[in-house]
Formats: C-alpha cells, structure tokens, sequence
C-alpha cells in the first residue's frame, strides 16, 4: 500500500471517527433536504426573498446599468450565499469518506488488491451525478453569470427564477406532473414538430420567391409556428393559393394538437390534486407531536374525538368513508380517508414514531383486531384502545397488544341488571360515568415536596373539604390499589389519590397539595 | 310455565350480557325474538328465548305486560323496532320500566318521547370510556378492576327500615360507615324528588325508613353494615 494511499485512508477513518464531522453534516441535511425540518421551513422562505429580489434588481439594472451601491452590495451577499449553498448541496449530496471505506474494507476484508484510483473514481462519479441533476444546473446557472467574463450570460440570472422550484413544493408538483406524462407530452411533441416542420417546408417552397416576406427557413418555421399557435401576428401572410392552403391546414392541426396539450396537462393535474390535497394533510400530522389517532369515525369515533378535541388534545382520525371524513373536517379536525387496516397509512400517519396513543373504533372486530396488530408491530410504546364488538373475541385484542379492550355491550350488561336489582345505586352508577351533575372522579398525585408527604389520610380533612377518598394507588407497594384506606394511612409522595367530588373542591384539594407548604 | 317479570326484547349481543348478569344475579327473565334461528344459541346459554311477534298488542299483553312484568328491555339492533316496541308497551302500561338502547343519536330523543324510562347509548359509553382512558387511565382501570371487575369490590343499595337504629337519626351525627370498610357514595330520599344525591353535596341529612344509601365496598362488609344495623 503507498503511502498516498494509507494517508486517504487514515483520513477517511478520522472522518468517520469525527463526531463534530457527522453533526455539521447532519445539521446541512436538516437545513437543506429534511421535508419536514422548521429549520428547512425558515430558510426557504429566506431563499425565496433572495432570489426574488436579486431578479427584481436584475430588471432595475435594465434600465439603471450603472447600478446603486447599495444593491451591489446586497448582490454580492445574495452570490456568496447562492455559492455556498451549492457548495453545501455539492458536499451532502454523498458521503464520500464512507464509499472509499466501502471499498477499502470490501478489498481487505477478501484479500483483494485495493485500487486507489477506481475507489476516487467512484466518488468523483457520484458527485458529477449531482452536478448534472438539473436543479444543481439551475442553480450554477443563477451563479455563474454573476462571474465578469460570463457577463454574456447575463439573461442566465433570470434562472434564479427557476431556483424556486427548489423551495416550493407545490412547484415540485408541477414538474412532477411534466414527469409524469413524459410519454405523452413526447407523442404530442413529435407529433407537432413533424407538423412544423411539413407546414414551414411547404410554405417555404411555395412562397420563397413569390412573398418578399419569406426569405429564409427561418422565417418559414417562425411563421408556421404562429400560425400552429392561433396566434397570426399577420406579419408574415401567405401570398399563393398554395400558401393558403398549407395555412388552413395547419390552423386546423394547431388547434387539435394544443387542445391534446391541455386535456393532458388538466387530466393529469386533477389526478394530481387529489394527492396534492392528501399530502398536504399527511405533511399537517407530519406536524404534530404526540398525538392520538383514531381509526374509524363511526358514533363511538365521534364521540371520542368530540370530547378529547374539547379538552385540546391533537387528534388524527382515519376512516375509509370520505362522507364521515368530510364531516370530521367541517368539525375542525384532521381527517384522512384511508384504509387503516395497511401499514403503510398507519406507518405514515406517524404510528410507531409521533403518535402516543392509538383507538381502534371501527365497527368490525376483524379490522380493530387488525389495526391493533400492525399498530403494535409499529411500535412497543404505544398505547392502543381497543372496542371490542363482540365480547367473545375480547381476549384476541389483549393477545393483539391492545393496552385496553373493552365492549359497550359488557357495561350495557352490568347497567342493566343494575337497574333491575338496584335502581338508585345504578342511577349513581349512571351519574359516576357519565358526570352529568358535576361529581366527578379525578386523581391528586402527591407531590415529594406536598405538606400531604407521611401524613395520614385523617389529616387531609375530606369530609369537610366535601370530598371521598375512593382509594389510593400507591406506586412501588405490592399491594397496587388500596381501596378506602383507614384514617391512619400513611401517605407518600408519588401516591395517586382517588378522589370523588365536585371539581372546584378537588381543585382546592390540589391547590393545597402543590403548595407545599403547611396548611 | 311460570311467568317472569322480566322481559328481554330482541336477543342481541346486549341481551346476552344482560341476560348472563340476570342470571348471576338469581332473577328470571324470558327473552323475546322474532327470530327461530336465534333458538339454539338460547339453549346452549340456558336462556328462555320465546319466538313471537311482538309488534302485536295481543301477544303482548299475553305476555303478562300491563299486569305482573315489571320491567322491560328493548334491545334490538334497529332503533325502529325499539321505538315502536317502547311505544307500543308504554301504551298499554304507563307504570312498566321500560330500559331502552339505541344505535343513534336522534334516536334517544324518540325514545324518551315514546316513554323509556331509560336509554342506554353503547356508543355513548364506549367513547366516554375511551375518552376517561385517555384523559385519566388510572381511575378508568380502578373502576374496572371494582366495581364492573372481578375485585370483590361492588356498589350496593341499602333501604332503610323502620325499625333500623338509624331511622330518624342526622346523617352528619352518625355518620354510619365510619367503621366499616366501605364508602358512602349518596342516598336518595324517599321525599325528595330528586333521583339521587352524592354525599359529597355536603346536605346534612334526616335519615327516614324508605331512604336507600349507595355504598361501595366488599360484600362482606357491607353485609356486616347490614346486619349490624339490622337493615
């Protein structure tokens, strides 16, 4: 090995080694390309302004060559920040100290004589390929005439225009669309180039020497292209009865091959916006953070998400019916018509990544059983609700990963013996659910430093704060919940107090419990 | 066969669940379907499953409404049954409870209308549910694990007797389950209109004969209670 050769390997292990290294390159990657980084957010609309207003002092200059020191001044800045902007896009664009590694290790590793050479090789390539990729040509396009000797190429700088693209979405669409109908528009291009070219051939044989307007090929191909275009500035006018002919033909032909174009272009954006509307959506959860999703927007959907959305919890809601999701979205809500049942809407919706809590509320239990497993696949963390339909399949939910299944059927059952066999005790049992009349149940977690720390049940004086105890759920006791301890209890910090009452008397009880201070 | 004072109408996934605590709890009830296909699964749970129609007057009355049942439970699938049914029940007997469930919103207004004295929304409770588990899951698994779990922890009515040592006394004074262990969640006053009133509104009660106390606690417990004050 020569010794240029163990120097770019010992560079490259520094590089891969170096922590400060991969932090400045990850930080270009959030700054630059991450889809969803404010950071990106903040520095294209910066961008933006910058190209905007270096195209507008392009025109000033039109009329003003001698410039304003001021706008020189900005120019200058706008250039270096469009310069090392490429520059950075040139260095993110690969990792070339890892594909040189690549190679190296592969050659070790089997005994292979390593090539310097082709190991640059392959770096050299992968960055001509950023070089040639057409939104880096843009972007040396808006640089380069700013250089003294390219001065030629100043209309270039209108290219600065074209750098939008990089930092407008909606614009990406549009070229994706271009993209997208490649074959299409091709078709339609061959198709109006032969014409072109038959029409302007004609009308240069015919009129040549008869139309003193006709003079070269040129002129032919410009006039058949206003003609093609409906556009007849009349400038150029066909003089023979020949040349009029061939004009009426192309008028005709024109005018089918632009409708072509348009029906092409309006199809295929209609197919687009639709996508366009929907990733709008996605890119509003992208957003969010620790939110909950709900699967099916059905009654029990509704209701959920009624309550929680009152309450000021972030809320996605997924149904595959677009008339329940329209309905979610007159509400305020995010609604995405998806099928939840596949992992990939699951996966993009953020499962497994933003979202802390997932309901399955859909009115199948094949599908809720379903939604559990792949939402459990996709995450440990994740807390799943389920709603179990029929009760016999309850247990296939748990086995699902579901934190919680329960069925309304089951609770229906017990109200209903209830009011049959006790019917006060099932009105309070009514009341207790549903909190109608303003007791409720809450929980007051003692605080390390609560005056309530050691002190005994007795001592917080709920009777005549109006309050019951229901019990305590002490957190590294054997014994979890401690159901209407004895007055003697003895509370410690980190015990949740079960607490039943009106709220402003709970209130009062944790005002006190946060104090912290002696009553 | 003996006539029973409990009537299940419409042998649904929450007749079974309420049939299957009936069941538990001693009572007997028939249920009633218009459906002979339904009969097998009947059977094999042990429950009394006539096939009938019941959307006429006759058969109903035949089934004893308007004389010895006491309750009724419409809990068909489709509200439209239910409605009718409720009507038609309450129409030939205004006393009769009548516990009703519903599959819609705009339903439960119908249902009040057409004379339920109860209406059970499922989906009403399973998101109020799913709402406490998200907001508050440690109340939510308390309340499961107690008072709808398998934890021997239940909520129970008591109706004062007259001759009780409690009868006439203030409830502030006596304050009964001091020394038990069990909870006094309410009471219901046989003067007062009101359905029920949590302990918590801080009222200083008389207790009479005929009052009921809402207790929460074991069962032991609170048939220690029981007898200790001869209820």
């Amino acid at each position: 090995m020569g010794y240029i050769t163990s120097l770019f390997v010992r560079f490259a292990y520094f590089l891969d080694a170096s922590s400060s290294y991969h932090r400045a390159k990850e930080f270009c990657r959030t700054l630059l390309e991450h889809q969803h980084s404010r950071l990106k957010f903040y520095f294209d609309i910066f961008m933006v302004i910058l190209v905007v207003i270096s195209v507008f002092f392009l025109l000033y200059e039109v009329k003003n060559p001698d410039g304003h020191p001021h706008l020189d001044t900005f120019v200058q800045f706008s250039l270096i920040i469009f310069v090392i902007e490429y520059l950075l896009r040139f260095w993110i664009h690969s990792d070339s100290h890892k594909i040189f590694l690549d190679r190296y290790e592969y050659a070790i590793n089997n005994n292979l004589p390593f090539s310097l050479m082709r190991a640059l090789l392959a770096i050299v390539k992968k960055k001509v390929e950023y070089v040639i990729s057409p939104l880096a040509i843009i972007d040396l396009l808006a640089i380069l005439p700013s250089y003294r000797p390219l001065r030629f190429l100043r209309i270039f700088l209108l290219f600065r225009i074209f750098k939008l693209f990089r930092y407008a979405r909606s614009m990406k669409t549009f070229t994706a669309i271009i993209t997208e109908k490649k074959f299409e528009l091709f078709t339609l291009a061959i198709f109006a180039s032969f014409v072109i070219f038959t029409g302007s051939s004609a009308i240069y044989i015919f009129e040549t020497n008869q139309n003193p307007k006709i003079n070269t090929l040129f002129d032919a191909v410009y006039w058949a292209i206003v003609t093609m275009g409906t556009v007849g500035y009349g400038d150029i006018v066909p003089v023979t009865t020949e040349g009029m002919v061939v004009s009426m033909i192309l008028i005709i032909l024109g005018v089918s091959t632009l409708a072509f174009l348009t029906s092409i272009i309006v199809s295929s954006f209609q197919n687009k916006l639709i996508e366009l509307k929907e990733s709008r959506l996605f890119a509003e959860v992208d957003k969010l953070e620790d939110y909950i999703v709900i699967c099916g927007y059905g009654r029990v959907g509704e209701v959920v998400a009624k309550m929680l959305h009152e309450d000021g919890y972030k809320l996605v809601i997924i149904d595959n019916d677009a008339e329940k999701i329209k309905l979610a979205q007159q509400r305020g809500l995010i609604g995405i018509v998806a099928d939840a049942s596949k992992s990939r809407i699951l996966g993009e919706i953020g499962v497994g990544k933003r979202a802390s809590q997932i309901i399955c509320a859909t009115n199948s239990d094949e599908l809720n059983v379903f939604i559990t497993l792949t939402a459990r696949s996709l995450s440990k963390q994740i807390i799943i609700i389920a709603r179990v339909i029929k009760n016999t399949h309850k247990k296939k939910y748990f086995l699902a990963g579901a934190n919680y299944a329960f069925s309304a059927d089951e609770t229906i059952g017990l109200m209903g013996a209830q009011y049959i066999s006790q019917p006060i005790s099932y009105a309070a049992l009514d009341e207790m659910l549903t909190e109608n009349t303003g007791v409720i149940f809450d929980i007051v977690t003692i605080h390390e430093h609560s005056c309530f720390v050691n002190q005994t049940v007795e001592a917080l004086g709920l009777k005549e704060k109006r309050l019951i105890l229901f019990g305590v759920l002490c957190k590294d006791n054997l014994l979890p919940f401690q159901f209407n301890p004895t007055p003697d209890f003895e509370l410690q910090s980190h015990d949740m107090l079960i607490i039943m009452g009106r709220k402003h008397h709970i209130n009062v009880l944790r005002k006190l419990n946060d104090k912290g201070s002696a009553r | 066969m003996k006539e029973s004072k409990i009537l299940l109408f419409g042998f649904s996934r929450s007749a079974i669940e309420i049939g299957a605590r009936l069941q538990a709890q001693g009572f007997e009830f028939t249920c009633i379907d218009n459906d002979a296909s339904l009969m097998p699964r009947a059977k094999k749970l042990g429950f009394d499953l006539r096939i009938t129609d019941y959307s006429d007057d006759e058969i109903l009355i035949g089934l004893g409404i308007g004389e010895d049942v006491k309750f009724v439970f419409t809990l068909f699938e489709e509200d439209v049954h239910n409605v009718f049914l409720t009507l038609s029940i309450r129409s030939l007997d205004p006393k009769v409870q009548i516990v009703s469930t519903t599959h819609t919103k705009d339903a439960i207004h119908k249902l009040e209308i057409a004379g339920a004295s109860t209406v059970l929304d499922p989906y009403q409770i399973c998101g109020k549910r799913i709402y406490k588990l998200i907001t508050q899951p440690e109340i939510m698994q308390v309340i499961d694990a107690t008072i709808f779990g398998e934890e021997d922890i239940n909520m129970e009515q008591i109706t004062i007797t007259s001759h009780s040592p409690l009868n006439g006394l203030l409830l502030n004074e006596c304050y009964p389950t001091e020394r038990y262990n069990m909870l006094l969640i309410g009471l219901h006053d046989k003067e007062l209109k009101k359905e029920f009133v949590f302990i918590t509104e801080g009222h200083n009660h008389k207790l009479d004969h005929g009052d009921i106390l809402v207790v929460i606690g074991k069962s032991a417990e609170i048939e220690r209670f029981k007898m200790d004050f001869s209820l």
